[in-house]
């Protein structure tokens, strides 16, 4: 099933999603109504000014926060349909995630760190160690395997989470300004083996960004302002 | 890597406060070991004593436990041999009993009509090599229990002792080389005669080769069976401290042929009690309800009663050191409750962020939930070992300190010990229940990391 769908078949489907937040008396709209489509394997990009909604629509599609209007559909699948238990042990199996500020988990290695998916879907020993260190190789930190979070740099510390983000082989990876906490020269980097990992793994990214930089690598581009979409373009014919 | 390592990852994550916190619930887990140890101390060494003085069970003729103290030859064991022989001969009783030996307990008045004094006493007539027997019972194993060597033999049936008390009174401190005993105000000195009967009574009584015996003489005057006043000879060969005053100033213990010459005359000669220990506590039931058995089934109007029948303050110290007992383990419990629930709710407070991240790579609630409970786990346990470990090296360092204390009704002091391990269940009950505990302290604070929304943990900074 996971195979049928990346290769076909839109991986997340958004319509008339509505998020809102209410401080006090005060309804905030983050997300006013949103209806895309992310096709399987592409790499796309949300753009669109701070306060935009570029967080909260990720979280959306991340299924980690539910829509107070509209439907979200990831992997074919309605989240809203989902329990939490289902919910979480549905973001183990299809979804991966890298954080502006990497959030790696103190207490593990970096080998551990990227295992820790594998630990969640419930793979045995051997087979976590060898697919987290193949892993761990394929963005450059073989000989880093050991170390500890606080012991790496930024740059390091986030190839250690695009490694944990990919390593359950998962048909959606969702990334938040991956790069705002890093100098730009690794932040370029960090976008360079992105893309290079999401070719290669053939799966789908989606990330946020103010950075117009970054856009150059993006298969879709999605503009949002004020919850809204504005602009929703298709470079490439990946598909 | 799986939830207890990961645990034990982060439990050191901040290592002092963790330290801190083991430390408290090793705290409470000494405090509970070692008031439990002295507890178990304290109960066994009294039971010690008492078992040693009294037995464990007394056979009775029916009626005299609540009747008859005041009448002995009424409700005496006239066959007693016979019953003693029942006993012996029992298979079920035989590897239970270490004593058997009768005993007749009496009251009259003692006189040195030598000095004109004289006071009512309480006697019990016994067969000292059994006494002697019984006085070094140590089921326990207890360290440091001291005897002294028995002033009575069995062929000395003139031979006895009194309390200090008592020798105090018949002016007897002197020959008896008693300390600290003060005289008397020359007032109080009674100069009346004595009654001329009793005295003559008295005097055809003392044996005739006075001379070859050093020991001071009493004379003990009681009613016989059949109502007349009758007067033995005792000599006293030491006084010794009763530890209970009215018992002190009053006891008087002789050969059992010799309370029976008082009480019986040339008449049957009875005993008010059969007097049996055991040679394991444990036993007593078992041994107790065989007794009714036998009795029932030779027709014998007997009942046997225990020890602590015998001893009411026995049960009494027992309920009000459980009861110290049990405020000191809640006090403590309750320490341990808030001091972990504090270190985990500190602990979830500052890992808010990666709560939301383990969340969103698709750890369950429940997963959460057990990995702050497992935090808890491993500082309840940790704590609850170094308590542990802590009370067995403070037990041995006091069981070796020298230190003793005076039981009550005891007249001479026994070893203060820390008794850890005489009750099987104190230790690993002490060291399960702190872990428990420690584990259901983290509930709180583990709900409240399971239960946290997921985006608002990840914008938590
Ligand atoms: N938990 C919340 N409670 C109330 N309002 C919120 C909450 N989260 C987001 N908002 C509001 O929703 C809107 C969208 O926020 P969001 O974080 O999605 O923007 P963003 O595009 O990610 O901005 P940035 O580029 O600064 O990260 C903002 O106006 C924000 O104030
Ligand atoms: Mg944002």
């Amino acid at each position: 099933m996971t195979d049928s769908v990346r290769n076909e078949g839109p991986v997340v489907r958004l319509d008339q999603v509505v998020k809102e937040y209410h401080m006090g008396t005060i309804v905030v709209p983050a997300v006013a109504g949103v209806s895309l489509t992310l096709q399987a394997a592409r790499f796309s990009v949300i753009v669109g000014p701070s306060g935009s909604g570029k967080t909260t629509l990720l979280n959306l599609i991340g299924c980690i926060d539910g829509a107070t209007r509209g439907t979200v559909e990831v992997c074919g699948t309605d989240i809203a349909t989902l329990n939490d238990d289902r919910l979480s042990d549905f973001r183990a199996r299809h979804i991966g995630f890298i954080f502006q500020n990497f959030n790696l988990i103190p207490v593990l290695s970096a080998i551990e760190n990227v295992e820790y998916p594998l630990l969640l879907a419930g793979i045995a020993k051997r087979e976590r160690r060898a697919r987290a260190m193949a892993l761990l190789d394929a963005v450059g930190l073989a000989d880093q395997a050991r170390r500890r979070p606080n012991e790496m740099s930024g740059g390091q510390r986030q190839r250690v989470a695009i490694a944990r983000a990919l390593v359950a082989e998962p048909d959606l990876v969702l990334a938040d300004e991956p790069t705002a906490n890093l100098d730009s020269r690794t932040g370029a980097a960090i976008i360079e083996l992105m893309h290079a990992m999401q070719a290669r793994a053939r799966t789908s990214f989606v990330f946020s960004t103010h950075d117009p930089a970054v856009m150059e690598h993006a298969d879709s581009i999605f503009a949002i302002r004020d919850g809204l979409l504005v602009e929703s373009r298709e470079i490439g014919g990946r598909a | 890597m799986n939830t207890l390592s990961l645990a034990f990852r982060n439990i050191f994550r901040n290592a002092r406060r963790s330290i801190m916190t083991m430390m408290a619930v090793g705290v409470g887990a000494l405090a509970i070991l070692m008031f439990g140890g002295f507890v178990s101390a304290i109960v066994l060494s009294f039971q010690t004593f008492i078992v040693q003085n009294t037995g464990h069970l007394h056979v009775y003729k029916r009626g005299y436990f609540d009747f008859g103290a005041g009448n002995p030859s009424a409700y005496g064991i006239a066959d007693y041999a016979k019953v003693m022989q029942a006993i012996a001969d029992d298979p079920v009783l035989k590897p239970m009993v270490a004593v058997a030996t009768p005993s007749l307990t009496l009251f009259g008045i003692a006189g040195n009509f030598a000095a004109n004094t004289s006071k009512t006493f309480f006697g019990t007539g016994l067969v000292p090599s059994d006494r002697e027997r019984m006085r070094r019972w140590n089921a326990y194993g207890l360290q440091g229990l001291t005897w002294r060597e028995s002033a009575m033999h069995d062929d000395d049936r003139d031979g006895g002792v009194i309390g200090l008390g008592l020798a105090r009174m018949l002016s007897l401190c002197a020959t008896l080389n008693v300390a600290n005993c003060p005289t008397p105000p020359a007032a109080e000195t009674s100069d009346k005669p004595v009654d001329q009967d009793i005295a003559a009574l008295a005097a055809a009584e003392a044996p005739q080769d006075n001379g070859a015996d050093p020991r001071p003489r009493i004379d003990l005057l009681a009613a016989t069976a059949g109502g007349a006043p009758n007067v033995v000879n005792l000599r006293v060969a030491r006084a010794e401290n009763q530890g209970i005053k009215e018992l002190d100033d009053a006891y008087v213990a002789m050969h059992l042929d010799l309370a029976q010459r008082l009480v019986f005359g040339r008449g049957e000669r009875k005993v008010t009690a059969l007097i049996l220990q055991l040679h394991r506590s444990g036993d007593l039931k078992a041994a107790q309800a065989r007794l009714e058995t036998i009795f029932r089934d030779r027709g014998l109007d007997l009942e046997v009663r225990d020890f602590s029948q015998l001893t009411p303050m026995y049960p009494q110290v027992i309920g009000m050191f459980g009861t110290i007992f049990g405020f000191i383990a809640v006090i403590m419990g309750v320490i341990v409750l808030f001091t972990i629930a504090n270190t985990m709710s500190m602990s979830v407070m500052e890992r808010i962020n990666e709560i939301g991240t383990l969340r969103a790579l698709g750890q369950r609630r429940s997963g959460v939930r057990r990995q702050f409970l497992a935090e808890g786990f491993l500082l309840g346990l940790f704590g609850a070992t170094l308590g542990v470990v802590a009370a067995i090296l403070a037990a041995q360092a006091m069981n070796h300190s020298g230190l003793s204390w005076t039981p009550p009704g005891n007249s001479a002091p026994v070893p203060l010990t820390i008794l850890l391990f005489q009750s099987r269940l104190l230790v690993p009950a002490a060291w399960i229940c702190l872990t428990v505990l420690a584990t259901l302290s983290t509930l709180f604070p583990a709900n409240k990391a399971a239960r946290m929304v997921v985006v608002d943990a990840l914008r938590h900074v």
